[in-house]
């Protein structure tokens, strides 16, 4: 699967497994059962640069391509679905925006704490009446003075219970419609940012989500990431490179179900044999691999592509729709290959199912994802 | 403080031994990891000095090389040249002793104990004594003083301290330490920024009958996979027999006495 890789891609992918395999393995059964987030884990990894891969060194981070960071989250997606998703959401959709559309004073006050892993980013757009449509917040920024004050009722919030700096998406001019809509930062501690109860998920349960409500909130003008009205540029930016972490996601969810299906389909007797030597369980098999080698090409290509400044849009959409569809099949053929023990708590691939059912959903379903890969080819 | 570690990239799968090397098919050898820690730990106890890694073999060994600096080495020297291939322990020493006469001066030369795939333990202890410095193996603590090296190990039961004069080699037991982790900037900044010096056998005036299958005492006649049929054997009867059956079975098969 590597034979393409270079070298420092090989080195990427074998620390973060080994570290994975060390560290995370052990207890991500207990993490799901539990919900709950582990810092100790996620110190380490913030000592080893995992929340800042692609800053650049001298904010913090560790500097790498985007193939790194696929490569990165694939593998914690495969021990930890949950740990995953709140490294790829720091990353991409909270860390890059700062960097992309922040002045020097925002990206060298906020970056390397976040880069570090000190402090957690979290991206704040959806609202109980705001999902796929974007463009429909109620959130409000109204400016008084040097500051603006928020308002806004933001939901399933990834990282939302241990989030320190969110990217908050709300209305500074409502009359203006979808250009009306502007990104500001706003910090955990300032009065009137108020954490909400932690969502109970099907899936992805050590990873904290939860509502965050901002009340008469007062910060900065300062805060204001961009120029005001950029608020949907800044989203639609982000959530780009965004999607191609939730692909790789998927995809490392799928490996781990297909991984732990083929070694029961070769331990399993049925009918005097492993059920491995069943045409029936080698169809299902062949169709899994298939169906990921596919995901992954996507997934790199998408990357690649990304790292060579070239536009990476249509193709992060298709990664990411192509590889959450994946990973749903993947875990259901999973759970058929491993019987009745599939649909018990105690092998892993239930938890598979439970953690890729959402990779269609978030960071844009899978509907939205064909009304902008269908758009761009129709347009383009 | 010069700190030079010997290290090896070992085949883990050995199907392709002999044709591939990259690290889709070897690995940095897991015995060799503690070797560079205890060079790290040195240095940071010092603060100050330089970590060199040494290895030997065909360009795309140079994986292990990148492996070494991400954990912290600073520089790396290859010896790569065609006529090393097929080169046994005793070969492989005199090429490693010949690099490492050209990086002096230096300190300390570390190795692990052994390596996971050919498995001798040779290496260290050769390239120590065709150097003339002191060796102690299976060291498991080092501290530094005015020159002076002050070791430690434990062998059966017996611990064991040593004060060796500098320059000194030491072969690192596999419990001495926990290896780091490689943290993301540090693979960045090995495979950007930092370099990995190749060396020929003319580099280290070395002839071609020392070193390869020319300059190898040990010839392997042939190397072959062993596979063990296993066998599982039902034994029947109430508990006290079938203890009995089992113990009459090994008795018959030399195993208890």
């Amino acid at each position: 699967m590597d034979a393409l890789l270079s070298e420092k891609n090989r080195a990427v992918r074998r620390s973060i497994k080994s570290f994975c395999e060390k560290e995370i393995l052990p207890v991500a059964k207990d993490l799901d059962q539990e919900a709950r987030f582990p810092w100790d884990i996620a110190e380490k990894m913030g000592k080893l640069g995992y929340f800042g891969i692609q800053v650049p060194k001298e904010l913090g981070g560790a500097g790498l391509d985007t193939l790194s960071y696929v490569i990165i989250i694939e593998e914690i997606s495969k021990a930890c679905g949950g740990l995953g998703l709140c490294v790829t959401v720091h990353n991409s959709v909270s860390v890059y925006p700062i960097l992309a559309f922040g002045n020097e004073v925002q990206k060298n006050k906020w970056i390397p704490p976040l880069a570090r892993g000190e402090r957690i980013g979290a991206f704040c757009l959806t609202e109980p009446n705001a999902g796929s449509d974007a463009s429909g917040i109620e959130a409000t920024a109204i400016k008084d003075g040097d500051f603006y004050i928020l308002n806004a009722n933001k939901v399933f919030v990834t990282n939302g219970g241990i989030a320190d700096t969110c990217l908050i998406f709300a209305r500074t001019n409502p009359e203006a419609g979808r250009k009306g809509i502007s990104v500001i930062v706003a910090e955990r501690g300032t009065p009137g940012f108020i954490v909400g109860d932690l969502e109970d998920l099907s899936g992805m349960r050590a990873n904290p989500v939860s509502s965050i409500r901002l009340s008469d909130c007062r910060v900065p003008i300062t805060n204001l990431l961009g120029k005001e009205g950029m608020g949907l540029t800044i989203g639609l930016t982000a959530l780009d490179t965004g999607r191609i972490g939730i692909a790789a996601q998927a995809l490392g969810i799928s490996v781990a179900a297909f991984e732990e299906a083929v070694k029961y389909a070769k331990e399993r007797r049925q009918f005097n044999v492993p059920i491995a030597k069943h045409q029936a369980i080698q169809m299902m098999i062949a169709d899994m691999a298939t169906e990921i080698e596919a995901s992954r090409l996507l997934i790199y290509q998408a990357a690649r592509l990304r790292d060579a400044g070239k536009p990476f849009s249509k193709e992060a959409a298709i990664a990411k729709l192509f590889a959450s569809e994946t990973s749903s099949k993947v875990c259901d053929m999973a759970i058929q290959i491993h019987g009745g023990y599939g649909y018990s708590k105690s092998y892993a691939v239930e938890r598979y199912y439970r953690d890729a059912r959402v990779t269609r959903i978030y960071e844009g379903t899978a509907e939205i994802h064909r009304m902008v890969i269908a758009r761009s080819v129709l347009e383009g | 403080m010069h700190i030079i570690v010997c290290i090896k990239s070992v085949i883990i799968k050995p199907e392709y031994s002999g044709s591939v090397r990259s690290s889709e098919f070897s690995e940095l050898n897991p015995f060799d990891r503690q070797a560079l820690e205890m060079a790290f730990l040195l240095k940071e106890s010092l603060e100050k000095g330089t970590v060199t890694v040494i290895s030997m073999g065909p360009k795309e060994i140079s994986f292990a090389i990148y492996e070494a600096m991400a954990m912290g080495a600073d520089r790396g020297v290859l010896v790569c040249d065609p006529s090393i291939s097929g080169s046994d322990t005793l070969a492989t020493s005199t090429i490693l002793a010949s690099a490492i006469k050209k990086l002096s001066p230096f300190d300390l030369v570390l190795f692990g104990t052994r390596t996971f795939d050919s498995d001798t333990g040779h290496v260290g202890p050769q390239t120590a004594t065709l150097l003339d410095i002191p060796l102690i193996t299976y060291a498991q603590k080092i501290k530094l003083s005015g020159g002076f090296a002050n070791v430690e190990r434990t062998m059966d039961g017996i611990k064991e301290s040593f004060e060796v004069e500098l320059p000194g080699a030491f072969t690192i037991h596999h419990m001495a330490n926990i290896p780091r982790d490689i943290g993301l900037l540090g693979i960045k900044e090995s495979f950007d920024e930092k370099l990995i010096t190749v060396w020929n056998l003319n580099d280290l005036n070395l002839s071609q009958d020392s070193v390869g299958k020319r300059g190898s005492p040990t010839i392997v006649l042939s190397v072959k996979k062993v596979t063990k049929d296993r066998k599982c054997e039902f034994i029947n009867g109430k508990p006290e027999e079938q203890v009995q059956k089992l113990i009459d079975k090994l008795i018959e098969k030399g195993l208890l006495v």
